[in-house]
């Protein structure tokens, strides 16, 4: 690592911890229910329990950042799951009012 | 208050299946239930019977909630094609959660989850179940299932199979994942939920009470406040409960409805009412004898909205059920409600607390006007010869807020979308500092729900760096947070949405001087997948 120089806000930040025993605690830190711990990209929180490394705004990567299945419990998983659930809205940074959530039968 | 968030998609796609599920008899219900799954599942699952009872492959080596069974149906009509129409599917529910459900005791720990009331962090997780299962989702979700150690292992081949972005996270790619899961993982659920435990053995052999009858009920609504009310559950023709509910909120104001009920596995009761104009569930189990229930009652349509229920049975004892508020300032005086049945006799609010007035008394409800003349004490509320473990707690300083939840996640949406906003409503709890005279102590007292002035603040130096506290949500007077906008926001650096970490402050005015405390709040993104159980 020593001759890499971090470029970005999020490599600033791995350089920061101290430690890679650091960087194992915070990621498997607890979250409040109903948001992953799937930290690398996060959906809800960033590796550091902040917000300043994640896909943001997250529509504007929404599809490189989900991955098809990444954070299949919080982004409808489009790889098996629901194939079809962003097939009307190509651009999520212009058309993200067309996204539309999976209700599960749930009453 | 408008409660309503007009998450209708929700009410509109729900069958309202668990509140709706007729109660058969059992003998009758086994076997409709049985032929249903002769028709709808044998495609794929096989029977296999003796003389005493007809087993069905992988379905028999699963135990669950209701909410769980519904989870599965609602997966094998959306994966596998099962045609299962709604009434079969409450019928499925009812049964395998009768036959294959959890005792009270195995489903105590996960309560939350079940009540949907998830504004909490999970405590006591085994790490290696943290990092293997619930990264993604709750612990709770798992932890209410019981299976043998293939159906485990089979679980974790379809998360495989269904999410292959598994093997590929942090904490999963430095190892052999897969290999992990399927041998180490499964066994250690298999150990720790295992299918056959002395605990369901006992309940599903025990009697269940039925739940029918009058029940004195206590409990909260965001916006509204305390009410006590009286609930009847009687049973109708389709073996349902039908519900009428009919009380007063802690200011006297009128909370009324109706609604349905069904109880699973003999003490798992989820109704569906209507009360004041708006769709509310209540979520409670049952104690064995069937004398008390207790749960949360929240929005249908926005189940992060609610409050805490309790039911106490009317079996003709004089009982006391609740005092609201449940603390009183020495040397002040307030007006107190007692909540109970069949109350009858002297009214006794222990030495040093004086009843200067009674307002209004009558067998349920009883309105005093009272002074702590004497010194800080917690006493019990006595009415002639009512049973009785409500306390009153004097108190002379508020040492202490705790902020609830304290820890929240809401969700940014609205601004023309199709996603709502997921708000979160807050109640402040004061403590006395006990007798040790030091607040943080494990002697402090808890006094009780107290009103509370609401603001928020940025979490930290970077959280005010980026205005968080401008863009991510406001909190209203009565302490109920709503998120921002969904969508890009221009005026944010790189056009970030109006995420934001936010500490929620509560103050709490105790005579001339003021005691805050905090809450820990992320406005988060949209949640896309909104399942059963999270």
């Amino acid at each position: 690592m020593k001759h890499l120089k971090s470029l970005n806000k999020k490599a600033q930040l791995i350089n920061k911890a101290i430690s890679p025993e650091e960087v194992e605690d915070v990621v498997a830190m607890q979250t409040v229910v109903g948001c992953t711990a799937t930290t690398d990209p996060g959906w809800e929180l960033d590796p550091f329990g902040g917000l300043g490394s994640l896909c943001q705004p997250m529509e504007s990567d929404l599809y490189g950042c989900a991955d098809a299945c990444w954070w299949p419990a919080q982004v409808p998983d489009t790889m098996n799951t629901y194939p079809d659930w962003n097939k009307d809205v190509a651009k999520a940074n212009e058309d993200w009012r067309k996204l539309d959530g999976i209700y599960e039968d749930g009453e | 208050m408008a409660l309503n968030n007009n998450r209708l998609k929700r009410v509109l796609m729900g069958t309202g299946a668990l509140a709706l599920a007729g109660l058969l008899s059992p003998a009758a219900l086994a076997t409709d239930a049985q032929e249903i799954i002769r028709d709808r599942c044998l495609a794929c699952h096989t029977e296999s019977s003796d003389a005493a009872n007809s087993t069905f492959s992988r379905i028999s080596d699963q135990r669950k909630t209701p909410e769980g069974w519904h989870m599965t149906l609602n997966r094998m009509e959306h994966l596998r094609d099962a045609k299962i129409s709604a009434q079969e599917k409450r019928e499925l529910i009812k049964y395998l959660s009768d036959t294959q459900g959890l005792a009270p005791e195995e489903a105590a720990p996960f309560r939350y989850l079940l009540e949907q009331d998830t504004n909490l962090v999970e405590s006591g997780v085994d790490e290696n179940l943290m990092q293997m299962c619930a990264r993604c989702h709750s612990a709770a979700r798992f932890g209410l299932q019981r299976r043998t150690l293939d159906e485990w292992q089979m679980l974790v081949d379809f998360h495989m199979a269904q999410f292959p972005g598994i093997e590929l996270h942090a904490g999963s790619r430095d190892r052999p994942w897969y290999q992990l899961a399927h041998n180490e993982t499964s066994a250690q659920l298999s150990e720790q939920y295992p299918l056959d435990t002395p605990e369901w053995n006992n309940w599903s052999k025990a009697k269940k009470v039925d739940l029918k009858g009058r029940w004195r009920v206590t409990g909260y609504v965001p916006g509204k406040g305390e009410f006590s009310a009286w609930m009847t559950a009687a049973t109708d023709d389709d073996g349902r409960y039908n519900l009428k509910l009919e009380g007063n909120y802690a200011d006297g104001a009128v909370i009324e409805g109706s609604g349905k009920a069904t109880v699973y596995t003999g003490y798992e009761w989820r109704g569906t009412l209507t009360i004041d104009s708006v769709k509310m569930r209540q979520v409670m189990a049952a104690d064995k004898d069937g004398q008390v229930m207790a749960g949360r009652m929240f929005l249908a349509m926005e189940d992060e909205i609610g409050g805490e229920l309790r039911a106490v049975k009317d079996t003709g004892k004089a009982q006391v059920v609740a005092v609201m508020p449940s603390y009183l300032k020495a040397g002040e005086s307030a007006e107190l409600v007692i909540v109970g049945q069949n109350l009858d006799g002297d009214i006794d609010l222990g030495d040093g607390v004086r009843i200067d007035e009674v307002i209004a008394r009558s067998k349920d409800r009883i309105v005093v006007t009272a002074t702590a003349t004497g010194t800080p004490a917690v006493n019990d509320v006595q009415v002639g010869s009512a049973d009785s473990t409500v306390a009153l707690a004097v108190f002379d300083q508020v040492a202490r807020v705790d902020v609830t939840p304290t820890n929240a996640v809401t969700r940014i949406g609205g601004n023309g979308g199709e996603m709502e906003k997921v708000r979160a409503t807050y109640r402040a709890i004061g403590y006395s500092a006990g007798a040790d005279g030091e607040a943080g102590t494990d002697d402090d007292v808890r006094l009780g729900y107290m009103p509370a002035s609401w603001s928020i603040e940025p979490v930290d130096e970077v959280a005010e760096h980026d205005k968080d506290h401008l863009y991510a949500g406001e909190i209203t007077p009565a302490g109920m947070f709503i998120p921002g906008d969904a969508g890009p926001n221009p005026e944010r650096k790189m056009s970030a949405n109006n995420v934001g970490r936010l500490n929620v402050v509560a103050t709490v005015d105790d005579g001339d001087s003021k005691v805050e405390g905090r809450g820990s709040m992320l406005v988060s993104v949209p949640d896309f997948v909104e399942r059963v159980l999270d």
